[in-house]
């Protein structure tokens, strides 16, 4: 389609994007402020914005974002050394690759939340069943992708090094590394934004500090207003999170 | 430039892949026996899957024969001979990662050239295969014609004897692979290089080489060699010539019956490696 | 490459049973003789003692009241996936305006509004079916809208050129295009779901799964929760192994 067609549409497909949100903002407004939507269920969206400023300005939410960001951080931090260790070691052999890719891949696929329960019965309600759930889960997702960004190399440019006199330093550093490299961040950022949902999950359902132990505590006292800006705030935080880690990700794949 | 004494023997080699049995074996190479020349230009021609790029990388160490020698002047050839040989690979071989300079520099890198003398060389090269201009630039940015004239740039500023180019004209058109041979016919006049060449296209053969080696069906072997006696650097007009044309249909004689065979062979068996 | 294959174990998937007997031994070693039993419990024992964990009442109905709700959310997920899907990615207009709206829904942290979920829902299956339904419905929609939005157009002018109306179409060529897609999704709307009726059963603790999970753990009692935790596993794996079966019995035509 031509230039102009192009425009309209993009014109009117934004008209039904921002129209949309707002239609439903505004049916949440006027249910709850004058269609006699109880609060207790769906609080007014003005009250939960008041409450939010309250939220931030007291800094009531510093403890719990210290001990997610803490639980999340540590998670992240073993689930990537053991991940890229064990998935390059991996890499160097197709027999250990058709080995242990599709194991690796099958326990992936089971929900591994299931075993939350047994982390807290070893480490208790404390942090330390938050940071091994999420740095068992968030493994997988680095170790597959250094076992692919790794393993499956172009053979044409490990033969052409080789062809050039390369050694193994060499080739690591020179053709192995940058090759995989693309694979492997991509990896980390996908393990970064389990770890991350790992942690909050976790503290929701069992825990008694942190975000997610937060919004669950607010609900079982069914202070909604509170609690949906608390949502509001672990979502915007999650995004803001995974925004900088996307971003990382492009810069260290733009060279 | 003058062609000299044995720079390559090639002595009843023999491989296969995989043992008889499997369901992969296949013998791709029979006793194939040939002598290159210093300063020689050979291309080794043949049909799919005779076993040309096979030979090429046992010259080149890259495979270990079942059976059979090759010596590279003194030496008895089991791995890669980085000082003495180069190679230019069909596929793209050039890092996507590095530019086109960093690429020829990581070359010398590799083969362990001193640091000073890098960019001295690489430039040169570069200049040499008319792309200064674009050193600069990613491979994904560059045409196919350019990129393979990269790839040749990073094996001339390795400075070996011996050059090997496994069908580097294969992935491109018609008309860039008449310029990239012409100019590549220039370029080897200045230098004293060996040159083995493999090519599925007779006017290639016939235009860059002293001689042809013309392989049989697989399992391959070589069948015969043709002389082309015509001086470096090749003219463009060359082609035009009755000679070439005489060369080209004995060429073409001494290969039609064994691609029949190996067209007839792969339609059987399905295409394999 | 040097052929190491004569002295490493073929077939492989006798390495991988190596593999899983290795660790199974490894788990059987350390509970027994290094782990506080308080803790960790080791295989064997979990083996044998299932049939006293499906006599303890209230499990085998928890069980099968997580497999109806697993069932049951994945069917409702894939039937507004898809529709929700193809309505979507019908019209480059409604694709335009709606998908960044569903890509930013895929995108938000759900489980920050489990509890609201269990608020408005009740602590019984309907909470769990519904928050699975809200894990399985992104990403079987993303996969209808790319199935239907990457046809190459030349399949479509030949169907025109052909005579072709607009519904045969849709029903010959789109529909069909887009099924592998569909399929591909079903498996991540699938995980999507396991992940959510999980969550929500785990969450409430009152009830079902999460109750006795919590009874398990605060009385100590690994044999039993490693017990039902492998059982609730195997529900998992047979439920992507018969949706692995059906896929492939249906798609058996795949595209690149």
């Amino acid at each position: 389609m031509n230039g102009q067609q192009e425009q309209q549409e993009r014109w009117l497909s934004r008209c039904l994007q921002i129209g949309f949100v707002l239609v439903l903002l505004l049916l949440w407004y006027l249910g709850t402020t004058y269609w006699g939507i109880s609060g207790i269920l769906l609080p007014n969206p003005v009250m939960v914005l008041h409450d939010l400023k309250e939220v931030l300005g007291s800094g009531e939410f510093l403890p719990d974002l210290e001990v997610t960001l803490f639980e999340v951080a540590v998670a992240f931090a073993l689930s990537c050394v053991s991940g890229l260790a064990l998935g390059y070691l991996i890499s160097r052999s197709p027999y250990l690759i058709a080995v242990f890719e599709p194991l690796l891949s099958s326990v992936y696929s089971i929900p591994i939340i299931l075993f939350l329960p047994l982390f807290v019965l070893f480490f208790g309600l404390g942090p330390w069943s938050k940071i091994a759930l999420g740095a068992t889960i968030s493994f997988f997702p680095i170790v597959l992708n250094t076992i692919a960004g790794f393993g499956y190399v172009d053979r044409i440019f490990i033969t052409a090094a080789r062809s050039m006199g390369a050694s193994n330093a060499q080739m690591f550093r020179y053709v192995l590394l940058p090759a995989a490299l693309p694979v492997v961040l991509t990896g980390l950022r996908i393990g970064f934004t389990i770890a991350l949902l790992a942690v909050l999950g976790s503290e929701t359902i069992a825990s008694f500090a942190g975000l997610g132990h937060r919004i669950a505590q607010l609900a079982d006292a069914m202070e909604t207003v509170r609690m949906f800006a608390y949502i509001t705030f672990a979502v915007a935080i999650a995004a803001g999170l995974n925004a900088l880690v996307s971003s990382l990700e492009r810069q260290a794949k733009r060279r | 430039m003058t062609i000299g004494d044995v720079a390559i023997r090639i002595k009843d080699v023999s491989h296969q892949f995989g043992e008889p049995g499997d369901a992969q074996f296949v013998r791709v190479l029979q006793h194939a026996s040939l002598d290159i020349l210093r300063g020689e230009l050979v291309c080794l021609i043949g049909p799919s899957g005779c076993g040309k790029s096979t030979l090429l990388n046992v010259i080149g160490g890259l495979i270990r024969p079942s059976s059979g020698t090759v010596e590279v002047g003194a030496n008895l050839i089991h791995g890669p001979l980085p000082r003495e040989i180069a190679f230019v690979f069909q596929e793209n071989a050039l890092f996507p990662w590095c530019t086109i300079i960093d690429n020829v520099r990581l070359g010398m890198v590799f083969q362990g050239v001193s640091k000073d003398q890098h960019e001295d060389r690489a430039r040169t090269s570069l200049e040499a295969v008319g792309l200064s201009e674009f050193m600069r630039y990613y491979p994904e940015q560059l045409s196919g014609g350019m990129r393979q004239r990269a790839a040749l740039a990073r094996a001339l500023s390795l400075e070996t004897n011996i050059l090997l180019m496994d069908e580097p004209f294969g992935a491109l058109d018609e008309q860039t692979r008449m310029i990239l041979g012409e100019d590549l016919s220039v370029l080897l006049a200045r230098t004293a290089k060996t040159i083995v060449f493999v090519t599925h296209s007779l006017g290639e053969a016939v235009f860059l080489a002293d001689r042809v080696a013309i392989f049989s069906a697989r399992p391959g072997t070589i069948k015969a060699t043709i002389k082309i006696d015509e001086p470096h650097p090749r003219k463009p007009g060359f082609v035009t010539t009755e000679k070439f044309a005489q060369l080209r249909n004995q060429l073409y004689g001494l290969l039609h019956d064994e691609i029949r065979k190996g067209v007839e062979f792969t339609a059987v068996m399905g295409p394999d490696s | 490459m040097p052929d190491t294959s004569s002295t490493l174990i073929r077939p492989l998937w006798l390495m991988r049973l190596t593999v899983i007997a290795g660790l199974l031994a490894f788990w059987e070693a350390a509970a027994r003789w290094w782990v506080d039993p308080q803790f960790l419990s080791p295989p064997s024992r979990v083996f044998l003692s299932l049939p006293s964990l499906f006599d303890t009442q209230g499990v085998p109905a928890a069980l099968g009241i997580a497999f109806c709700e697993f069932a049951v959310g994945f069917a409702i997920s894939a039937a507004i996936g898809l529709a929700v899907g193809l309505a979507i990615g019908l019209s480059r207009l409604s694709r335009r305006s709606f998908m960044p709206i569903i890509l930013l829904l895929y995108a938000t942290p759900q489980i920050t509004v489990l509890p609201l979920f269990i608020l408005y829902f009740g602590i019984g299956p309907a909470s769990k079916i519904a928050f699975g339904v809200s894990h399985g419905i992104f990403p079987i929609i993303v996969t209808v809208v790319a199935g239907v939005q990457n046809i190459r157009p030349i399949l479509i002018v030949a169907a025109r050129s052909m005579g072709a109306k607009r519904w045969q179409i849709f029903r010959w060529v789109i529909f069909p295009h887009m099924i592998p897609s569909f399929f591909a999704g079903l498996r991540l709307g699938m995980a999507g779901v396991l992940l959510g009726v999980l969550l929500a059963e785990l969450y409430v603790s009152t009830a079902g799964i999460g109750y006795f999970t919590q009874m398990f753990t605060e009385s100590f009692d690994p044999t039993k929760l490693l017990g039902l935790i492998s059982v609730l596993a195997l529900m998992a794996i047979a439920f992507n192994v018969a949706l692995r079966r059906a896929e492939i019995h249906f798609a058996r035509w795949r595209q690149n």
